[in-house]
C-alpha cells in the first residue's frame, strides 16, 4: 500500500502541526502565512533550502581547551536551529547525527565536528547512499569509531560492524563474515592532522592510505570484488533492509514515536523506487494522510522542547550566554548535542522522560517564560496557544493569568510534550 | 514544604487512576525489600594496580619506576597487599571487616575504549548488543521507575530501562517542584483535564513526579545527621544519598560518580587526589549510616570501566588496560580480598589477565542483597566471590 496523498489545503492546526514537525515550531504569523497550500506545494517549499549557515559570534578556534571548543560548537549549532530560516534542515542534521552518530568524547577537534555537521547538512536530502559515504569519510566517523586503527592484517571492525548493524541494513541482514570483509575494504580509511587533545584546533582531513589498505578480493553481502571502503559503503546502502531501516527513523522523526508496520512499509517502498532519494520519500511524507492524521504522536526531544519554544516566540536572537547556558540545559535534559549516550543514540520517545527530567523541563520552562535577571525570556512576545500546543484557543483556566504565566503553563502541559 | 502542600500535591497526583500507564500502576507497591545498595562509578579508568598495591612483587616496581606506590608508603593489608595511602580513611573498616577488595575483575574479549567498556559494565553485555541497563531492569523487574536513582546530572546507561529511564537527582534539595507565583490553581485545573493517549501518558508521568518530589522533600525531615562530610561534589552526593535512604523513600539502588581517572600523565597527583576524595567521602557516608542506624541496611559496591597498563608510560601516566579491582563496603560485607592477585609476569598485551566476571560480583548483590532474580536481570547464571555476610 503506497502512502496516500493528503489533497485537502492547510487548515490552521494543519499548518502548525506541519511546522512543529518540521521545524520545531513557528510563530502565529508564520503558521497563518501556510493556511490555504496544497500540503505538497507547503512540503516543497519546506524541502527547499541550501547548506549554508548563519554567521555565528561562537568561535570554537579560540577556546582555551577542547572541552571549551566543543561547548561553544554546541552552542553554534543550537543557536543556527533557532535563527536559520530552514529548521528542516536543522532537524534533519539532527535526525542523521542520531543516525551516524559519533560522540565528543572521543571527537575532540573542531574542523572534525565541524566537516561532520557540514557533511549531514549538504547531504540531509539527498541519495542515502551519498550521506552514508558522505559522513561514513568524515573524520569524526573514522575516530569515533576507530577505522584510523584499522589497518591491512591488523583489522579494527568497529566500523565495518556499525555500517552493517546501525547505518544500513541491521541486524539479521549481515554476516559476521560481511563484517570481517568489509573492515578488511575500509582498511586505509583515514584522516590526517588534529591528533591528540591538545591539537583539537588543527584542521583534520580525510586520507587514503594505500599503504595500509589490504586490496585483496573481499565476499560481501552476496558480492565478490576487489572491493575499497567506498564499494562496500555503497553496497550497504543500497541493501533491501536499509530502506526499511531509514523509513523507520523517518517515521519516528516525523509521525509517530510507536511503530506503524504497514506505514513505514510504505515509506520504504518510497524510498527504493526513488533509489534512495531523500528529498523525493520526505516530499511524499510530509504530504501524505498519515503525516496529518497523526498528531500528538511524538515526546518532544529536549532540543524540540527548548528550539520549538524560542522559535514560536519569534523573538530574533539571544546573547551567546544564552545559547550556552540552554546547551547545558539540553545536556541536563538529556540530550547533549553532538553526545548521545551510545554510539546507538538516543531511542527518544519516553525515554526523554522521567522525574528528573519532567522537574528540569518545569524549570526550564520557567526561565524561559518568567526570565532571570541576566537572561531576559521570551516574555516579552509571549507565543500563542497556537504556536505552542497547535490550538487556537487558550486552555480556559488560563483565562485570569499575564501572558508570562500562560506562557509557563503552556510549556509544561501535557500538550507541549507532543509533537 | 509544609504538610499541607505536601497532602495537596499527593491529592493531585493520585486523583486519575484509570487508564494508567502499566509501569506506574504497578509503581511503589512491589518496591519491597529494606535495603539499599549503592554504586559508585569511577569514571575513566582507575588504576587497580595502585589501588591495592601489590606492595611485595618486584614486577610491579620494575613496570612503574616513577609512579608505583612505595612499600613504606602503603597500608598494609596482608603479606602483599596494601592499599594506597590516599585511602587511610578507610583503613578503620578494613579493620572491623567491612571492607572487601575484588581482585581481577573484567570480562571477556576487554574494550579498551572508555565509551565502549562503560557501556559493558551498564549494560552488563560484553557483546554491547543491549540497549538497557542493569539497573534499568532491575527497576522493570520491580516495576517502579522510582526504585533506583542517580545522584548527578545525566541519567547513566546503567539506570536505563527498555520502557523508561529513571531519575537523575542533581540534589535532593533541587528535587521539588517550585510554582511560580500565582500560577497554583491554574495548573492543577490544567493538569486535571481528561487527557488521552500519550497526553495521559505525560500528564500521569507530572502527576507521579509530583508525588514523588513531594514524598521526598517530606521526608528530608527524618534524616538528623551527625557526620561531617568533606567539602566538594561527590561526599554531597553522598550525603544526598544518605538522606534519601534515612527518608525511607524506598529506593533500592542509588548510583553516583567519582571522575576523571583518566591518568595518562602525572599519575601519583591525580590520582592521589582522587582516591582521597573517594575515601574521606565513603568514611564520611559511613560514619553517617552508623549514626542513624542505617548501617545495616545499606552497602556500597565501586567499579570503574577499567584498570590500566601495568606498565607505566613515558608521561608518568598509565594508558588504558584491562581488569581492575572492585570494592565492597559496608556492615554486610565479607571484608578482606576476594580472589588472587594478579600474575603481573603473565601478561595479555601488556595488561592484566581478568579472572572474576563483573556480572558475578552484580549477582551477589541481586541475589543476596536486594534478593532479585540476577540470571533475570544479568540474562545469564554467574558466580563469583560471596562477599556478602
Amino acid at each position: 500500500m503506497p502512502l496516500t496523498p493528503r489533497t485537502t489545503p492547510l487548515s490552521l492546526t494543519d499548518a502548525a502541526h506541519l511546522l512543529r514537525r518540521t521545524g520545531f515550531g513557528a510563530t502565529e504569523a508564520q503558521i497563518h502565512a501556510l493556511v490555504g497550500r496544497t500540503p505538497q506545494a507547503a512540503a516543497d517549499e519546506l524541502l527547499t533550502f541550501s547548506a549554508e549557515t548563519l554567521p555565528t559570534p561562537f568561535q570554537p578556534l579560540g577556546a582555551v581547551s577542547p572541552g571549551a571548543a566543543i561547548k561553544l560548537m554546541q552552542a553554534a549549532w543550537l543557536r543556527e536551529m533557532v535563527l536559520t530560516p530552514h529548521p528542516l534542515r536543522e532537524r534533519l542534521t539532527l535526525l542523521w547525527s542520531n543516525h551516524f552518530v559519533i560522540g565528543t568524547d572521543k571527537v575532540k577537534n573542531v574542523s572534525a565536528l565541524e566537516g561532520y555537521l557540514s557533511a549531514l547538512r549538504t547531504h540531509a536530502l539527498g541519495r542515502f547512499g551519498d550521506l552514508a559515504l558522505a559522513a561514513v569519510q568524515t573524520p569524526a566517523v573514522l575516530r569515533y569509531l576507530d577505522n584510523d586503527q584499522n589497518k591491512k592484517g591488523k583489522p579494527n571492525e568497529n566500523l565495518g560492524r556499525e555500517l552493517l548493524e546501525l547505518f544500513t541494513a541491521g541486524i539479521g541482514h549481515y554476516s559476521e563474515n560481511d563484517v570481517k570483509e568489509g573492515a578488511r575494504a575500509l582498511t586505509g580509511w583515514t584522516y590526517q592532522g588534529g591528533r591528540g587533545n591538545k591539537q583539537f584546533a588543527q584542521p583534520q582531513t580525510f586520507t587514503f592510505n594505500a599503504r595500509q589498505h589490504d586490496a585483496g578480493v573481499k565476499t560481501y553481502l552476496g558480492q565478490s570484488g576487489q572491493f575499497g571502503g567506498e564499494d562496500i559503503v555503497r553496497l550497504a546502502a543500497a541493501h533491501p533492509a536499509t530502506a526499511d531501516r531509514v523509513a523507520f527513523k523517518l517515521w519516528q522523526a516525523f509521525v509517530s514515536d510507536a511503530p506503524d508496520p504497514a506505514g513505514q512499509a510504505a515509506l520504504a517502498d518510497v524510498l527504493r523506487q526513488n533509489g534512495g532519494d531523500l528529498r523525493q520519500t520526505l516530499a511524499a511524507l510530509l504530504g501524505s494522510q498519515d503525516f496529518y492524521a497523526a498528531t500528538g504522536r511524538i515526546i518532544r526531544s529536549p532540543v524540540d522542547f527548548v528550539v520549538g519554544a524560542l522559535r514560536a516566540s519569534g523573538r530574533q536572537d539571544f546573547s551567546e550566554k544564552t545559547y550556552l547556558s540552554l546547551t547545558t540545559s539540553l545536556a541536563r535534559l538529556g540530550q547533549e548535542l553532538l553526545h548521545p549516550p551510545t554510539v546507538k543514540g538516543w531511542d527518544g520517545g519516553r525515554e526523554w522522560i522521567n522525574d528528573g527530567t519532567l522537574l528540569l523541563r518545569m524549570q526550564v520552562a520557567a526561565a524561559l517564560s518568567l526570565g532571570q535577571p541576566k537572561n531576559p525570556a521570551l516574555s516579552s512576545v509571549p507565543p500563542s496557544a497556537l504556536a505552542l500546543l497547535g490550538r487556537p484557543d487558550l486552555p480556559p483556566a488560563f483565562a485570569k493569568l499575564g501572558p508570562a504565566q500562560r506562557t509557563y503553563l503552556m510549556l509544561v502541559s501535557p500538550e507541549y510534550q507532543l509533537l | 514544604m509544609n504538610r499541607r502542600d505536601f497532602l495537596k500535591l499527593s491529592a493531585l497526583a493520585v486523583s486519575v487512576t484509570s487508564g494508567v500507564p502499566g509501569f506506574l500502576a504497578r509503581a511503589a507497591a512491589q518496591a519491597g525489600g529494606d535495603k539499599t545498595l549503592v554504586v559508585i562509578q569511577l569514571t575513566g579508568g582507575n588504576d587497580g594496580l595502585n589501588t591495592l598495591v601489590p606492595y611485595s612483587n618486584g614486577a610491579y616496581y620494575a613496570a612503574r619506576p616513577h609512579i608505583a606506590v612505595t612499600r613504606k608508603d602503603v597500608l598494609t593489608l596482608n603479606a602483599d597487599l596494601g592499599m594506597h595511602p590516599g585511602l587511610k580513611p578507610l583503613m578503620k573498616f578494613w579493620d572491623a571487616g567491612q571492607l572487601g577488595w575484588l581482585e581481577n575483575v573484567g570480562y571477556p574479549n576487554p574494550n579498551r575504549s572508555h565509551f565502549a567498556s562503560m557501556a559493558i559494565w551498564h549494560t552488563a553485555d560484553p557483546t554491547q548488543a543491549a540497549s538497557d541497563g542493569w539497573i534499568g531492569r532491575i527497576a522493570q523487574t520491580i516495576g517502579d521507575p522510582f526504585c533506583a536513582s542517580n545522584i548527578g546530572n545525566a541519567t547513566p546507561l546503567a539506570l536505563q530501562a527498555a520502557d523508561f529511564s529513571l531519575p537523575s537527582l542533581s540534589s535532593v534539595d533541587s528535587f521539588q517542584v517550585k510554582l511560580p507565583a500565582g500560577v497554583q490553581g491554574a495548573f492543577e485545573a490544567m493538569l486535571g483535564e481528561p487527557r488521552q493517549g500519550e497526553a495521559a501518558y505525560l500528564q500521569q508521568a507530572t502527576k507521579q513526579m509530583l508525588l514523588n518530589t513531594a514524598r521526598v522533600q517530606n521526608n528530608l525531615g527524618k534524616y538528623r545527621s551527625g557526620a561531617q562530610y568533606p567539602e566538594g561534589k561527590f561526599a554531597a552526593s553522598l550525603q544526598d544519598i544518605a538522606r534519601l535512604i534515612a527518608g525511607g523513600n524506598g529506593q533500592r539502588v542509588l548510583y553516583t560518580s567519582l571522575g576523571s581517572f583518566d591518568t595518562h600523565a602525572g599519575q601519583r597527583a591525580e590520582q592521589d587526589e582522587l582516591l582521597g576524595e573517594l575515601a574521606a567521602g565513603l568514611a564520611a557516608f559511613q560514619a553517617d549510616l552508623e549514626m542513624q542506624g542505617l548501617a545495616d541496611k545499606v552497602v556500597v559496591m565501586g567499579f570503574s570501566e577499567f584498570g590500566r597498563r601495568v606498565a607505566e608510560n613515558d608521561s608518568a601516566g598509565t594508558d588504558h588496560g584491562q581488569g581492575s579491582v572492585m570494592f565492597v563496603l559496608g556492615r554486610g560485607v565479607k571484608g578482606g580480598i576476594h580472589g588472587d592477585s594478579p600474575d603481573l609476569e603473565n601478561l595479555a598485551d601488556g595488561d592484566i589477565r581478568y579472572k572474576q566476571d563483573f556480572r558475578g560480583v552484580y549477582a551477589q548483590a541481586l541475589d543476596h542483597w536486594l534478593k532479585l532474580p540476577s540470571p533475570q536481570i544479568l540474562g545469564g547464571q554467574f558466580s563469583g566471590p560471596a562477599w556478602l555476610n
